[in-house]
């Protein structure tokens, strides 16, 4: 009987912390659109997400097109289609690996951080403050790093496709005595428009997500300095669980328009 | 605020790498497409696109001069595949160049094959141009082909199943040769015999080599009807004649024949003497009477002898006889 009572309120409290997102969301579209423009922050902000995230991405890339075709390489060589390598390598991180792996590291660094930070504002009463002071805290807080992590995150991936590649491509110039320029080549004859932009655009779906629930489990977090670690914890499985989602509905929509 | 110039710039630096990084992307594979820079349009129609889509890869002798920009039916027999074509490379190309649809390796991508054309030299392929196309034979009819082979097969299949049944179980002559042991027996013997046959004739045939090497084909009658001419001709001439005699022969045989038929079926003497049985026993009493007369004359005849007036001839007539007898001897 507890359980069932359990389970509901669960799930009651799931739906309302859905409704509570969306809400969250449409304020942000709301504030987006209204002045003032909290230009130097965005800034700010994105700095903090993009230049500083770019060693993380750069590292996790590299090693990702290493692995990935060191990984490959002995079934294609099984099968003598070594030669596919750098097609099968770049459509796989253009299109999916890529974006994916990337949004799933920059959840846990930026939208823990985000939820973190804004925690701990919310339970020092910061954030109150900024109100009694006059500042528009959801704006100056919440706008500028959804915005952020929306406009930097898709560059982040770009990059990390491309050190992904750079990686792969010095496993098969190591191994399989591919130059760059073949390598690059290969590349860039076999990936398409269609690989490219729907990938391109579902990572700026990817940022909009890590922004948006970690700023809005950091701006609704309760019960003292426990909550600052409940935010930034759930805001990480909240954003992981939203991405795979995103990159499912991504898919779909793109095997519609590009069968 | 020297700290956040600093920062602003790395922003910047970030942003506009990323940036740089996409508009390559975009270059690159735009270049292959051919979205920017001159290209030349052209058209081929073809039957079957065998699965080609709007991208894939023109080749020219196997470089990649362009891309598929459009497919477009135009009735039910008719599709028009328009292509994109770098213009540097299509002004290498003439009018009579062929298109077709093949396969990029055994599972790769469709792609569009120009071939350059053969006979008289054409000029140089313009802008809006149709290029005549070459039908392949899909993987499709490949594999219909196959099926109708392996329907084939499979019946041949079943017909030689129902033969080695029939066969196992004795049926017809293979059947019987097989299962058989009288017939095998009785085989045994005719090969045997065959052999024995073979054997006997090739005897004959040493004899009859031995024959023939002891022949004198230059003195011989045989050696003159080989090489003689003139015997071949007499030879040929008494073929000649007996032919013709024997058409004589045939005719007057046929004429015996008309004649008898005619004797058989006429009213003549012949055949009154022939049929009438009355006729012959009349003949046969009249040959008795002459006989009885001959004999009764034969008797007057002898009296006639011993007559008084008629004995002095008699006489003189042995008397003669005896003396030519006399003067016949040596």
């Amino acid at each position: 009987m507890d359980g069932n009572y359990s389970f509901r309120k669960n799930l009651s409290a799931f739906f309302i912390e859905i409704g509570e997102l969306t809400g969250f969301a449409g304020r942000f579209f709301q504030e987006l659109f209204s002045r003032p423009f909290e230009f130097r922050e965005f800034l700010r902000q994105s700095y903090n997400m993009g230049n500083k995230s770019m060693l993380l991405v750069g590292v996790t890339g590299f090693i990702l097109g290493l692995v990935f075709t060191l990984q490959s390489r002995p079934t294609l060589m099984e099968f003598g289609a070594v030669s596919w390598m750098p097609s099968m390598i770049s459509i796989s991180i253009v299109r999916e690996i890529g974006p994916v792996v990337i949004a799933l590291i920059l959840a846990g660094r930026i939208g823990s951080g985000i939820g973190a930070e804004l925690g701990s504002m919310k339970v020092t009463e910061q954030i109150d403050a900024m109100e009694v002071s006059g500042t528009n805290p959801f704006k100056f807080l919440v706008v500028t790093r959804i915005l952020a992590t929306t406009l930097m995150i898709p560059i982040l991936v770009i990059l990390g496709d491309f050190i992904a590649l750079l990686g792969s491509a010095l496993v098969e110039n190591l191994k399989g005595n591919v130059s760059f320029t073949l390598y690059f080549n290969q590349v860039f004859n076999t990936l398409e428009f269609s690989d490219l932009f729907p990938a391109t655009i579902k990572t700026f779906f990817f940022g909009f997500a890590i922004g948006l629930v970690g700023c809005f489990k950091g701006y609704n977090s309760k019960k003292g300095t426990a909550g600052v670690g409940k935010a930034s914890n759930s805001a990480v499985v909240f954003t992981s669980m939203l991405l795979f989602i995103i990159d499912f509905i991504a898919v779909f929509i793109t095997d519609i328009f590009y069968p | 605020m020297k700290i956040q110039s600093s920062k602003y710039l790395r922003l910047g630096l970030f942003v506009i790498s990323g940036l740089i990084i996409f508009t390559l992307a975009i270059f690159f594979i735009g270049n292959r497409q051919h979205l920017f820079g001159e290209s030349l349009k052209v058209t081929s129609v073809f039957k079957n696109v065998n699965g080609l889509q709007v991208g894939n890869n023109v080749r020219f002798a196997g470089l990649d001069v362009g891309t598929v920009k459009e497919i477009v039916m135009v009735n039910d027999t008719s599709i028009a595949v328009n292509m994109f074509l770098d213009i540097e490379t299509a002004n290498q190309m003439k009018k009579n160049a062929m298109a077709t649809i093949n396969s990029d390796g055994l599972v790769g991508s469709m792609v569009v094959n120009i071939i350059p054309g053969e006979g008289p030299r054409s000029s140089a392929l313009q802008q809006g141009d149709t290029l005549e196309s070459i039908s392949q034979v899909a993987t499709a009819d490949m594999l219909s082909t196959l099926n109708r082979t392996n329907e084939n097969a499979a019946m041949l299949t079943s017909d030689l199943l129902k033969i080695t049944n029939s066969i196992n179980s004795g049926e017809g002559v293979a059947g019987a040769l097989l299962k058989d042991n009288e017939m095998a027996e009785d085989l045994k013997h005719s090969i045997s015999n065959l052999r024995q046959s073979t054997r006997s004739a090739i005897t004959s045939v040493n004899r009859f080599n031995n024959l023939l090497s002891q022949v004198n084909f230059d003195e011989s009658l045989a050696g003159l009807m080989l090489n003689d001419s003139l015997s071949a001709q007499k030879f040929a001439a008494t073929l000649s004649n007996l032919d013709s005699s024997a058409v004589e022969i045939n005719k007057i045989t046929n004429d015996i024949s008309a004649f008898s038929s005619e004797i058989k079926t006429g009213k003549g003497v012949i055949n009154f003497m022939l049929t009438d049985t009355s006729f012959v026993n009349h003949l046969d009493s009249s040959l008795q009477n002459i006989e009885e007369a001959t004999h009764k004359f034969d008797q007057n005849m002898e009296a006639l002898k011993h007559n008084f007036f008629f004995r002095g001839y008699f006489r003189r007539l042995e008397r003669q006889k005896a003396r030519e007898a006399e003067a016949n001897e040596p």
